[in-house]
């Protein structure tokens, strides 16, 4: 059992080691990405320092609380912008997704070692855009290990809930092999629905309703709630649980739905 | 007991209609209408383990989905499949881990990576213990010649060393069938001999069975003692290759460059002008009727024959015959 269990872990690791290793191969973007990001929170920092230019609080939430808050909402915001949805189309359409399917393991949790593996990638290639926030911008982060625990669960729990959310829609792409429109309103959607452009406490009852209904605000608003300071740790346990919901209801799912969809692949061509 | 056992298995694929134009296409959209199209039509077959066999046809035959549907990735719509006593789709995953597939348009490697990353991948994957793995990648690396190629990202290689790439990663693991999709379409004559080189190695030493599909005769005439034929995704010949040209190689072709007028020349017994120019004439001849010393001596008699060459009754001229109807009706070998 543990040796089986050692074996799995040996093969899918495997595999999300080569996630870095591509990233890698293509140097020039590291520093696009990193650039970009630093703008995006120039940006951002100076336009909430204008909201707050008459009033002290918005909704309960002071300026560097908020300030503390986009930042590092604007450093996870890539990892719920991803394309998983039009990436699967593109699979199916140029025929590669047959290579995927006789590769021997589970296609669904190797991508999914993938995802999550790269989060590992991921807080290092951000440390230093973390450290330039601080310096600059006066970014605050907590000294608590408990929080930044937390937060790494919260983080990768998230993540994965978003994960499972877009393989059901991946899926679609066995019927309609055209991804390009819904991965682009899904990443329009997530953005803002995930609370990287405003805080969800701050928007109005409805739209925060809306965003409780959708999976988005998991990967992004409730770890970086509580990173910023603006919920507490206390908080935590009652968050996770709703979490832990998400997570198995859809990736009961998503296994449901791929293994329906399957059964229509249509390898093109050849 | 077959290795791998096919049962009336045809694939029937739904595909939507569309009228031609702009009406067309948002007729399609508006109101679907689907037409199913047959790709592999009722086709039985078994493979013993340790065989070669060229699975052949014209384009659009039905070659590439029934490989499909033996390695998995596409249910049949009816029949039945059983490799190495498992139902490939029901069981891909466990499927995928005895065999290894290489299609000849697509790549299992990382495009951007040095190609060693991948093998490393692969190995690790299907678990390739190491010192078995340094053994097959030093035999893989002469036959293949993969040496200077090991560094190399895929993207920056050229198609004979991706294809060999390809096939070093697909074999690494010693599948007990190998799957290749055209294996040596685009490649200069030196690479396909490699390759066809390594194929029989591999079929010798390790015993892989191997399905070949290719349009390449060369592949065929070298690899394959046994083919299957399919044409419109029916099984039109299953049997051994011997069969086929002694059948379709009945007749043979002889040419003649003459110095005098050809055409003043009579046409011999059990020969037919196949084509007659002033200064050079070619005949068919039934070799059941006559030989070729006669048809030569005939023609030699009436008239001054510069030179004469005699045409291999080669596959490409049999596979022609039989792509043209020839064989619409199934023969028994």
């Amino acid at each position: 059992m543990m040796q089986a269990l050692r074996r799995r872990i040996k093969v899918y690791g495997a595999f999300a080691a080569m996630a870095p290793k591509d990233y890698f191969a293509y140097t020039a973007w590291v520093w696009v990405e990193f650039i970009a990001q630093f703008l995006t929170m120039t940006i951002f920092v100076h336009f909430w320092r204008a909201v707050y230019a008459n009033t002290s609080t918005l909704n309960g939430l002071n300026l560097p609380q908020t300030l503390n808050y986009i930042m590092l909402a604007q450093v996870l915001a890539p990892l719920v912008q991803t394309r998983t949805i039009f990436q699967f189309g593109f699979l199916i359409q140029n025929g590669q997704m047959a290579i995927e399917l006789l590769r021997p393991v589970d296609f669904q949790a190797r991508v999914l070692v993938d995802t999550l593996g790269w989060l590992g990638m991921y807080a290092l290639l951000k440390t230093p855009l973390l450290l330039i926030a601080v310096i600059l911008f006066g970014l605050q982060l907590p000294t608590s290990p408990a929080v930044w625990l937390a937060f790494g669960i919260l983080l990768v729990l998230g993540r994965a809930v978003v994960f499972y959310f877009d393989w059901i829609f991946a899926c679609l792409a066995f019927y309609t092999t055209e991804t390009w429109g819904l991965s682009v309103v899904r990443v329009g959607v997530a953005t803002f629905f995930s609370g990287i452009l405003i805080p969800i406490a701050m928007m109005p009852g409805w739209l925060q309703q809306l965003a409780g209904a959708m999976p988005f605000a998991q990967a992004i608003y409730v770890p970086t709630s509580l990173l910023s300071g603006i919920a507490s740790l206390a908080d935590a346990p009652r968050v996770l649980l709703i979490q832990l919901g998400w997570l198995i209801a859809l990736a009961i799912l998503s296994r449901a739905v791929f293994n329906v969809a399957i059964r229509k692949v249509t390898v093109q061509g050849g | 007991m077959p290795i791998i056992q096919a049962e009336n298995l045809s694939k029937v694929f739904r595909i939507p209609h569309k009228d031609p134009g702009v009406a067309g296409a948002f007729k399609a959209v508006l109101r679907p209408r689907f037409e199913d199209k047959v790709a592999v039509n009722g086709i039985s077959f078994s493979v013993e383990p340790g065989e070669i066999v060229g699975y052949i046809g014209v384009n659009g035959a039905g070659k590439s989905t029934t490989i499909k549907m033996l390695t998995g990735i596409l249910m049949p719509t009816r029949g039945n499949v059983q490799v190495l006593g498992r139902d490939p789709h029901r069981q891909r995953v466990a499927n995928a881990r005895d065999i290894g597939v290489v299609f000849g348009q697509r790549s299992q490697l990382w495009w951007d990576l040095a190609f060693i990353e991948s093998l490393n991948l692969v190995a690790k994957i299907y678990e390739v213990p190491p010192a078995r793995y340094k053994q097959l990648l030093d035999q893989f690396a002469e036959t293949l010649e993969l040496g200077e190629l090991l560094r190399v990202p895929i993207r920056n290689m050229s198609l004979g060393q991706k294809m060999r790439a390809e096939l070093a990663a697909t074999l690494i693991h010693a599948p007990r069938i190998v799957y290749l999709d055209e294996p040596t379409i685009g490649l200069d004559l030196i690479v396909k001999e490699r390759i066809r080189e390594f194929i029989k190695q591999q079929n010798r030493a390790a015993g892989t069975t191997v399905i070949l599909t290719t349009h390449d005769l060369g592949d065929i005439e070298e690899l394959c003692p046994r083919v299957i034929i399919i044409d419109a995704g029916a099984l039109i010949y299953d049997g051994p290759i011997s069969t086929i040209k002694a059948r379709f190689g009945k007749y043979r072709e002889i040419t003649f460059e003459t110095l005098g007028d050809a055409s003043a020349c009579a046409v011999p017994p059990g020969a037919e002008i196949v084509g007659a120019e002033p200064r050079k004439l070619t005949l068919r001849f039934d070799r059941t009727l006559t030989t070729a010393s006669q048809v030569a001596q005939a023609v030699m008699n009436a008239i001054e024959v510069k030179d004469f060459s005699l045409a291999e009754p080669d596959l490409a001229s049999v596979i022609k015959q039989i792509y043209g109807g020839a064989l619409r009706e199934p023969v028994t070998p």
